[in-house]
Formats: C-alpha cells, structure tokens, sequence
C-alpha cells in the first residue's frame, strides 16, 4: 500500500483526480451559490412552463444537494450539458462545431511559435551578443509586458483596415463559399489570428530555449566534443541540444494550459467561432448551463496537458520518477 | 537606493502616480461629458481638417470672433440660455466674411434667450430655408475668413447664464474623442487610477495571502504544509483566465469584487517563494537560538523570519503588479467590468465594440495600450532593480 502512495504516476493521477472534483464542486457551487434561489439563475423567468419543468427535471432542482450533485457529475461525466438559454439548443451541440475551429487555432499557433522560438533561442545561444540575440530578447520582453488584445487590435488595424488585405472578423465569409473555396477562406480569416499569436508567443520560447542553451554550453561534454572536433553543428543540435531537450519537452506541454486563455481573448479580438468567445458570450449572456459546459471543456484539457506534461518529465527524467526529495 | 533613483522606470512611474492623482482635475467637466463629435482626431495630424472650437456667450462677452481657415465643419450645436437685464426680443447671429448675416435662434419679447440648436435637426434647417436633406453647414460656413456670433441688438448685455457654441469639426484636443465625443485624454488619465489600483492592491492582498501561507506551511511542516502545498498545486491547475472571467461575471464586476478575484488567483507563487526561504531559514542556526531562548513561533515568523525575506517579497510585489495590471485590463477589454468605471481595458473594449477599425480611430486603441505596457515595463524594470539588489547574484544575469 504504501509502496503504490509512493509511486510517482500513482500520485500523479491522484493529484489530477484532486484537481479535477475540485473543478467540479467549483462549476458546481459558482452557479449556486448565487444571492437568491438558484431555479431563478438557472432558469430563465421568460422560459414557458413546460420548459421551466423540463429544465427542472434535468437539473434535478428540487432534490437535496449531495444528489443534485450526484447528478450534475453524471451530466458533466457524459457530456450532456443540457439546453442553452441563448440558443435554445443543446450546449454539447453548440460546443462540438466550435471544438475543431479553437484547436486549429491554438494548435497552429502553438506548434508554429514553439518551433520558431526553439530555433531562434538555439541560434540566439550560439551567437552571443548578436543581432539576432537582441531580436529575442526583445520579442520577450514583448510578450511579457504587452497585452495580447493590444497587439492584435494593432494588428488587426494595420492589416484589416490600413493595409486591407485580411477580414476583421469572422471564421468565415458571409454567405460562406464551398468545396475548396471553403477550405481557403477559412485560412484566409485564420491567417491574423494565428499570425498574431505567433507573434506574441515565440519570444518567451526563445528566451527560454536561449537561457537553457547556454547553461549547456558550459558543460564539460561540449567542451570535449569541440576539442574531438566535431562540426559545429553536430555539437549544436546533438549534443547541447538533444542534453536540453527534456525541460523543452516539459516546458511545451506545461505551456499548453497558458494558451487556452489567449484562446478567449483571440477569439473575442478576432470574433472567431470558437470555445472560448462562446464561454465569454455565455457569461455575458447570463447562460449558465453554456457557461458551466466551456469551463469544464477549458478545465479538462488544462488537467489532461498538466499530467501528460507530468508524465512525460517523468519519462525523460528518472530522477524525478524514483522519488527525489520534494524540496 | 540610489540604484532604484537612477532608473528611469521609476521615475516614469512616478510620473504616472502624479498624472493619475492630478491629471483628472485639470478638467473641469466629468469625463462622461460630450466635448466633440464622435470619433474627433487629436487635434495634431491632419490640419487640414477642420477643428472643434467652443465659445461660450457669458455676462461682459456678448459676441465672438474666430478664424475659419477650413472647410465647413460636419455639425454645429448651441445650447444654453441667457438671462438679460430687461424684456426685449433677442436674437442670435451669425456674420461671415462676406457680411451676410444669419439668424441663428431668437425669443419673443422675454427676459431670457434659450437655445438648443443641433445643426442636424429639421427644425432648424427648415429655420434657415433648406430642405431636411441639405446641409446647413454649406450655408453656415461658406468661405475662409472670419467669422462673428454675435445676441442681437448690440447693446443686449447678458446678466447671467451662457451660450455656449460648439463648431464640431474632426479634429479636438491632445488625443480626440471616441464613439460618445468623450475626451479621449481624459479618459486616458482616469485609466491610470484603476490601473495601478487594482495592480497594487490586487498584488498586496495576493502578497499578505501568499505570505501568511508559506510562511506558516514552512515553519509549520508536517501535514500543514502538505495540505498548503496541496492547495496550492490544485489553484496553479485551474485554468487562470476561463475562472477569473466565471468569477467575474458571477461575483459582479465593482472594482473590490475584481481585486478579491485577482488575488484570490495570484497569490500562490508567493507562496511557494516565501516557503522555500522558510524552509532554509527555520534550520539556521540564529532560528534555533531564538526557540532556545523560548520564543514563540508566531514572533519568530514576524519579527525573524519576514524581515529576512523582505527584499525578495519587495521584488516579488513589483513583478506581481503587472500580471494583476494586464489580468484587470484582459477582464475589462472582455467586457467583465463594471461599465461606469473607465479604465485603460474598458477603452479598448469599447474601441473594439464600436468599430474603430472601421473609422480607423487609432487614438483609441494606441493610448490604453501604450499605457498598459509602459506601466507594466516600468514595474517589471523596478522588479529586476529590487531582485538583483536583494540578491547580488543576479546582477548580470546568470547566463553571462
């Protein structure tokens, strides 16, 4: 027993599970907790009887908390969300054609200024002092301090009103084209967007990636490797690289929460039909059931990204695996 | 000290302090006041447009003169009403270059003139003889020159009261107006309040929180810690911005409901900071003279333990401010703050809602951000200053 306490995936998964009931009684108790009687935040006075009762019944309103509890687990557990007060449709439905448009978008971006940034903090590290290195620094200390709407609407200024070459809003053009047409206008309206993330996340990459480089330049094995006399680049990307590339692998999926909030406030810039502008226009509509779905959509992908980053730190780190002391 | 002195950060924003203390009094209407058309531009770029000018007809000032050396203005407004020493029938006119004349507003026989003139409305148009669809402006302003508004007859003299007269071109003041006619440079102004109140406040709160916590799961240990540390963990795991927005939309959005929510999420690096400091302090050898001589651990914390971690904490709270500055500007660019409380996010909130894009109303985008970020750098330079006086090591960075 206390052997399986003390393994380190066990605990892990634990901790995940801890995070998780927590995201749920929070969702749970948030939309309750309200001044007044909850039936009135949940359910629409304007809603028609029949409605009234049919919300009723799903929510389970009328029964004692634990089970009402119980219940709402259920719910969230099998992705029935129940009905939008705004749409009238069912949330599940509404989230899922929203889905594959944000993680396009976030993935995009993710993946395009995390290679970007790796490569330019590789080459900032090799050449101190340079140019290049003061790009980086710079571009940091850009996506520390700037507001991420900020730049984008600068952006979207310069690009969609200045320079009128990409739309100011929307996912698609209205009326939407078809067939191949469909599939560049798509690009076409995601091209600022990811552009802009790009942007403002391939600074704090490359800073990192550069910081990490250089501490491993001054191992002992570069200088052996130099003195074998490799070529520059084998000693670059094989041997600083490849030593620096755990804390990389870890740093990349811990980063993947981080832009679930740029999702939001992209999308909101850009009016993109996406999870996070439903989750903003939820909470701005008074749509409670919406807006408890999208923050348990958001919650679940950030427990899932914390514990494969765990996951892999462990995999590649064994230190970390065979119960180092915690302090 | 002197260190921080000879920064230029500080001194920024020390220069921001005294704008946001000062500044809104300069003015001396409320921010929400109108004082030009919609969407003016700051009064420096393109000059060739026509300006706003504003005139008021008082007691001793029965008439104005101005040059117009522009086109004619897209709108005029007079409002106000005059009170006289005597009953007689005033009027209100307008003289161009030329030396036409043009009645503006006049009263029957009273002892006050009031007006409200728009010079949009139909009323008035059809006062000046054109149809609603033609522009009065044309007939108002017809050529360069100069230009008197003037009560009627010249020895009228105004008791009490005002008339005040609004030319509303496209271009006013140091930063021009948004969708309302707002004083964008006032607006900007008043930002700096609710900037740097809710990024110091939010930061000191999550600060006496994250200390409270490390320090006693550090001195404490043993389950206390574990349980504080746990907690700790599952807040760093909730996602930041989607919980701030459900609180925010939830809990209300006055400013103390967003700088509770701002620390309640911000204050677990702190802790986290402050513990591990604890944690090598409590095993020094000074800690283990003082619970020889019988001190209590509550007096050991205060009196021993957060003095020695100050400097750090100094640090942590200049580096805290901007994160809780860029938070309250995301929340309120979404819309999840309180609409009456202007602020630099509310303005490019409402530059985004209103479509400066589509107008091409930089003025309203550029100033809040600008302010942001320059407010955020300067906190953050501080930050480094504090970090690397409190910790020598720094200095230089310890890549170099």
């Amino acid at each position: 027993m206390i052997k399986l306490i003390k393994n380190y995936w066990f605990r892990r998964i634990v901790g995940s599970l801890v995070v998780l009931l927590v995201v749920l009684i929070l969702n749970f108790f948030l939309f309750r907790i309200m001044p007044g009687d909850p039936v009135s935040t949940i359910i629409d006075p304007h809603f028609s009887p029949q409605a009234k009762q049919h919300l009723r019944a799903q929510f389970g309103l009328d029964l004692p908390l634990y089970q009402q509890f119980y219940l709402y687990v259920k719910s969230l557990v099998t992705f029935n969300f129940g009905q939008s007060f705004l749409s009238q449709k069912p949330v599940w439905e509404e989230l899922r054609t929203r889905i594959p448009n944000t993680v396009f978008l976030l993935g995009t971006a993710f993946m395009l200024s995390a290679l970007l940034g790796i490569w330019l903090g590789v080459k900032a590290a090799q050449k101190r002092g340079s140019a290049l290195e003061k790009v980086v620094l710079l571009a940091g200390s850009i996506s520390f301090s700037f507001p991420s709407f900020f730049v984008q609407l600068v952006l979207l200024m310069i690009f969609g009103w200045a320079i009128p070459i990409f739309p100011i809003r929307g996912s698609l053009s209205v009326p939407p084209p078809s067939g191949m047409a469909a599939l560049w206008d798509f690009l076409w309206h995601m091209t600022l967007p990811i552009f802009s993330l790009v942007l403002l996340g391939f600074g704090s990459w490359a800073i990192y990636v550069r910081n990490l480089m250089i501490k491993t330049f001054s191992e002992d094995y570069i200088l052996l490797a130099r003195a074998k006399g490799l070529p520059e680049n084998k000693i670059l990307w094989g041997h600083a690289f490849r030593a620096s590339l755990p804390p990389i692998v870890t740093m990349f999926l811990l980063a993947l929460p981080g832009i679930l909030s740029g999702a939001v406030i992209t999308e909101t810039v850009f009016s993109l039909h996406g999870v996070g502008k439903f989750l903003l226009d939820s909470i701005l509509g008074h749509d409670y059931p919406a807006a408890g779905a999208a923050f348990y959509l958001l919650a679940i992908i950030t427990i899932i990204c914390n514990l494969t980053a765990d996951f892999a730190y462990g995999l590649v780190d064994p230190r970390i695996r065979l119960g180092r002391k915690m302090e | 000290m002197k260190r921080i002195l000879r920064r230029f950060s500080f001194w920024l924003l020390i220069g921001f302090i005294l704008a946001g203390i000062w500044g809104p009094k300069c003015f001396k209407s409320s921010a929400e006041t109108q004082v030009a058309s919609p969407f003016s531009m700051p009064l420096w770029v393109k000059k060739d447009t026509s300006p706003t000018m504003s005139f008021a007809l008082e007691p001793k000032r029965e008439h104005v003169q101005f040059e117009w050396n522009w086109e004619a203005p897209p709108n005029i407004t007079i409002w106000g009403t005059a009170k006289f020493e005597k009953e007689t029938s005033a009027s209100l006119i307008l003289e161009n270059p030329n030396g036409e004349t043009i009645l503006l507003a006049q009263n029957e026989g009273n002892t006050f003139l009031t007006v409200d003139v728009d010079g949009r409305d139909m009323s008035f148009k059809m006062g000046l003889g054109l149809s609603p669809f033609d522009d009065p402006m044309k007939e108002l302003f017809p050529t360069k020159g100069r230009y008197t508004i003037k009560l009627w007859p010249p020895d009228l003299k105004i008791k009490s009261g005002a008339i005040n007269i609004r030319i509303e071109g496209s271009r006013w003041g140091l930063l021009g107006t948004d969708q309302r006619g707002r004083d964008v440079f006032h607006l900007f102004l008043l930002g700096i309040r609710i900037s740097l109140l809710v990024g110091i406040s939010a930061t000191l709160l999550a600060t006496l929180l994250g200390v409270s916590v490390g320090l006693v799961a550090g001195y404490a240990g043993g389950l206390v810690d574990t349980v504080l540390m746990r907690i700790v963990d599952v807040l760093l795991a909730i996602p930041g911005l989607p919980i701030l927005m459900v609180l925010a939309g939830i809990w209300g959005k006055g400013l103390w409901q967003l700088v509770v929510i701002l620390s309640i999420f911000s204050w677990m690096g702190t802790a986290r900071t402050i513990r591990s400091l604890t944690l090598s302090l409590r095993e020094s050898t000074f800690v283990e003279g003082l619970r020889a001589l019988g001190a209590k651990p509550s007096y050991i914390m205060f009196r021993h333990l957060l003095p020695e971690s100050l400097p750090i904490l100094l640090a942590n709270i200049a580096l805290g401010v901007p994160s809780a500055i860029l938070a309250e500007a995301g929340l309120s660019f979404l819309g999840l703050s309180d609409p009456r409380i202007i602020s630099w996010g509310r303005m490019l909130n409402e530059a985004h809602g209103f479509g400066a894009f589509t107008t091409g109303a930089w003025w309203l985008i550029l100033p809040p951000g600008i302010g942001i970020s320059l407010i955020c750098l300067a906190f953050l330079d501080l930050g480094r200053t504090l970090e690397e006086m409190a910790d020598p090591r720094l200095k230089g960075g310890a890549n170099k």
